[in-house]
């Protein structure tokens, strides 16, 4: 069968350092095709054990594949057909992969800021697996980024524990900083040049003009400061349309009840 | 005689105190007989309102039966199943074949005890009028389902009551009766319960979604209410969640289920609400799973199991909960793990968060709600700053550092920063001088008053509202009113067209004059 061989092709190049992901990308496709033919993609019902194991870790070297691509719909495919095999075919023996997928997906969630969906996917993995570095990694990244503890989540971009990682640790910096920066919008009046640079882990003044550039912030490059513009005096408004609302909602209800 | 009689009145009592009270009450003012029924008397009385409830196109009678379920269930045997469904089905049918197939065969009269008890039943038996005609199926499931809810009490016959369970679903959807749709609500209870007792439960599932969608299609709100809920437990079971929410946002809830289901539905969309974050939708529903359960004393589990959730979901939207729900008698020693958590988030201490979590760390994880009280930790931080920012107009980051137990005092700078930008707290940091630096109180008279006193209202409005709802309107009965408004509006027209007559006397008169 064919299937096997190009199976055992792929493993081949992937496992090859470094590995030859066109090559990869080209064979996904083909097994894709013949898991497909064989009702292996999508399995119902009662399949043979070895036939599905093989099938997940297909679509497991896939869904790496496609975060070393940086294809990111590509592995949210792959991670949701990977589900199936998670959840309904539980009997099969765990696959070594399944805790990094699983914490990379977390991950992707995380750098989104889908906090919700974040939840419930932590929520439906069982209590033994938050021990794992693969998921207890995005967990922490969570509680801090939630706490506002930024430095910690800066600091655990080296401890990353799979390669994989760091491709969205470095989309996730980006969601910091602008959570970062919109915290010290409000929270201070000005800031010496040096000391946000800090703040924000940019290493060079250049990479700070930019940034402040984008965010409108006033620079003033002889007293070495930023000035954030306050948003104005919060307007005292009475909200009219709504107490007009509420009030003839009451009058109406009151009628019912009289 | 009495002798006799003295022993089941006493475990009547027993069963009263822990069971339905408010409805043994009312079935007593219906027919007061001296001492409580024995348990076939109560079987053969339900049937008897079973029987008039399919009669009469009520469902009421039905639910009344069913009602007395949950006292029942405890006292029911072998032997009393027997008695029941000879006394009940007078000749000898096929139905009575394969009910009684069921049951063990009559062991040999030297049990004298029970053979007492169920002599002493069978003299007041005339009472209820015996049925000539074979019962209506309505009776057959009943037996059917107290067959089930007996076999379930002891793990040596859930293989058994799993059988009959199906037998039972398969027999229900064929009769297709809508007068059955009371009791065939329970019996879906009845076959998850099964399930869940030989913890298959997750294979349940496709059978319960193909019955939910033939219920919704036969307008069959009952079962489809109970549907839901066994579908969404075993969802939340196996904490598939998104499968859950996505069963929510698909279905819509049937409005005439009863409060039970109501109570159920609205727990399981608290819990599903607050996994996803959505505390203030969370709470809501919790609350109306509080109003809409039974009280506090005939379902503690479920009252404590609402609480607790409560309790979690109060304190991730900021709140603290009331003292007084710590000391009610049923919740006190449930909720004490709670309390201390409480305790914790309220003084903003992460140490103590950390300890007393880590002390009961088990309990949570055994009510399911580790994960949500983890997630508290940044409430009991922001709980922290916000004391602080009201007992101080001026405090170095180093010092909140110390007294928040943060790591660093560059951690400091950015939580606080963060708590600023959220709101919580009002202030601003001089980065410089490495201080924080708060701005006064609000005046408390600003447009979020009115907005705490519109959802009051709104909540007292939705209150009334419902229970205008829940009410219950007797067929006909406005027919009455009906005849008398028919009355006077012929009287009306009567008196109006002597009025005209009249007139036109008048005129006539005034022509002559």
């Amino acid at each position: 069968m064919s299937l096997k061989g190009q199976y055992a092709d792929l493993k081949a190049s992937f496992a090859a350092q470094p590995p030859d992901l066109a090559k990869c990308g080209r064979l996904l496709t083909q097994l894709k095709l013949g898991l497909i033919q064989a009702g292996l993609l999508l399995p119902q019902g009662d399949l043979n054990a070895a036939d599905l194991v093989v099938a997940r870790e297909i679509l497991e070297i896939g869904a790496f594949w496609s975060i070393r691509t940086q294809d990111v719909p590509s592995f949210d495919r792959y991670f949701s057909q990977l589900q199936t095999f998670y959840t309904d075919y539980a009997t099969l023996p765990p696959s070594q992969h399944e805790y990094p997928i699983r914490g990379l997906h977390l991950i992707r969630l995380l750098t989104q800021n889908r906090i919700a969906d974040f939840h419930t996917a932590l929520e439906s993995l069982p209590a033994a697996a938050v021990e794992s570095p693969f998921i207890a990694h995005p967990v922490n990244l969570e509680r801090w980024l939630m706490e506002g503890s930024y430095a910690k989540v800066w600091g655990a971009r080296a401890e990353a524990p799979a390669a994989e990682y760091g491709y969205f640790v470095d989309s996730l910096m980006g969601t910091i900083r602008n959570e970062i920066a919109s915290c010290e919008e409000t929270a201070y009046e000005s800031l010496p040049l040096k000391d946000a640079a800090t703040l924000l882990f940019f290493t060079s003044q250049s990479e700070l003009l930019v940034f402040a550039q984008q965010r409108g912030w006033e620079v003033n490059l002889t007293a070495g400061t930023i000035t954030f513009a306050k948003k104005g005096e919060e307007t005292m408004d009475i909200p009219k349309e709504r107490i007009i609302a509420a009030s003839l909602l009451y009058a109406r209800e009151l009628e019912q009840i009289v | 005689m009495p002798d006799i009689e003295m022993k089941p009145a006493k475990k009547d009592e027993k069963d009263k105190k822990d069971d339905k009270k408010s409805d043994k009450k009312d079935e007593k003012k219906e027919e007061p007989p001296k001492p409580p029924p024995t348990p076939v008397q109560e079987i053969k009385y339900n049937v008897v309102l079973i029987e008039r409830g399919v009669a009469t196109l009520e469902p009421r009678f039905t639910n009344r039966a069913m009602r007395t379920q949950t006292a029942l269930r405890k006292r029911l045997d072998d032997v009393v199943l027997r008695n029941a469904i000879d006394e009940v089905f007078v000749k000898d049918t096929p139905t009575k074949q394969s009910l009684l197939s069921w049951l063990p065969e009559p062991p040999p009269p030297t049990e004298a005890m029970e053979v007492d008890s169920a002599a002493a039943a069978a003299p007041p038996a005339p009472k209820v009028p015996v049925p000539t005609a074979e019962p209506v199926p309505e009776v057959d499931m009943y037996f059917r389902l107290l067959m089930m809810h007996h076999f379930e009490t002891s793990p040596s016959t859930y293989g058994k009551a799993l059988d009959l369970a199906h037998q039972t679903v398969e027999k229900m959807q064929a009769l297709n009766r809508r007068s059955m749709d009371p009791i065939a609500a329970k019996v879906w209870y009845a076959l998850e319960r099964a399930y869940e007792l030989g913890s298959e439960l997750a294979d349940a599932r496709p059978l319960f979604l193909a019955a939910q969608r033939t219920a919704s299609l036969r307008h069959d709100d009952e079962t489809q209410a109970s549907l839901i809920n066994r579908l969404l437990r075993s969802y939340i079971h196996d904490s598939l969640y998104d499968q859950a929410d996505k069963l929510v946002s698909k279905t819509t809830f049937p409005a005439s289920a009863g409060n039970p289901q109501f109570a159920r539905y609205h727990y399981y969309l608290g819990r599903i609400k607050a996994v996803q974050l959505n505390y203030s939708a969370a709470h809501a529903n919790l609350q109306q799973a509080i109003r809409r359960a039974p009280g506090a004393t005939l379902a503690p589990g479920f009252y404590q199991a609402v609480h607790k959730l409560f309790v979690v979901v109060e304190l991730l939207m900021g709140d603290i909960p009331d003292r007084g729900l710590f000391r009610h008698p049923v919740l006190g020693k449930a909720l004490v793990a709670y309390f201390d958590i409480v305790k914790a988030v309220r003084t903003g201490s992460l140490s103590q968060f950390q300890t007393t979590l880590a002390n009961h760390a088990p309990q949570f994880e055994a009510d399911r709600t580790f994960t949500l009280i983890v997630r508290l930790r940044q409430n009991v931080i922001k709980t922290g700053i916000r004391r602080l920012s009201l007992s101080y107009s001026r405090i170095s980051l180093r010092d909140i550092c110390v007294k928040l137990h943060l790591d660093s005092e560059e951690d400091a700078e950015y939580i606080v920063g963060k708590a600023i930008r959220d709101g919580v707290i009002d202030g601003k940091i001089v980065h410089e001088r490495g201080w924080m630096e708060c701005g006064g109180l609000k005046g408390g008279y600003g447009p979020e008053v009115g907005e705490v006193f519109s959802r009051r209202i709104g909540y007292c409005l939705e209150l009334h509202n419902q229970s205008v709802k829940a009410m219950r309107y007797p067929l006909n009965a406005h027919r009455k009113e009906l005849a008398a408004a028919e009355g006077a509006r012929e009287r009306e027209k009567e008196l109006a067209k002597e009025i005209q007559d009249g007139d036109h006397d008048d005129e006539e008169m005034g022509g002559e004059f």
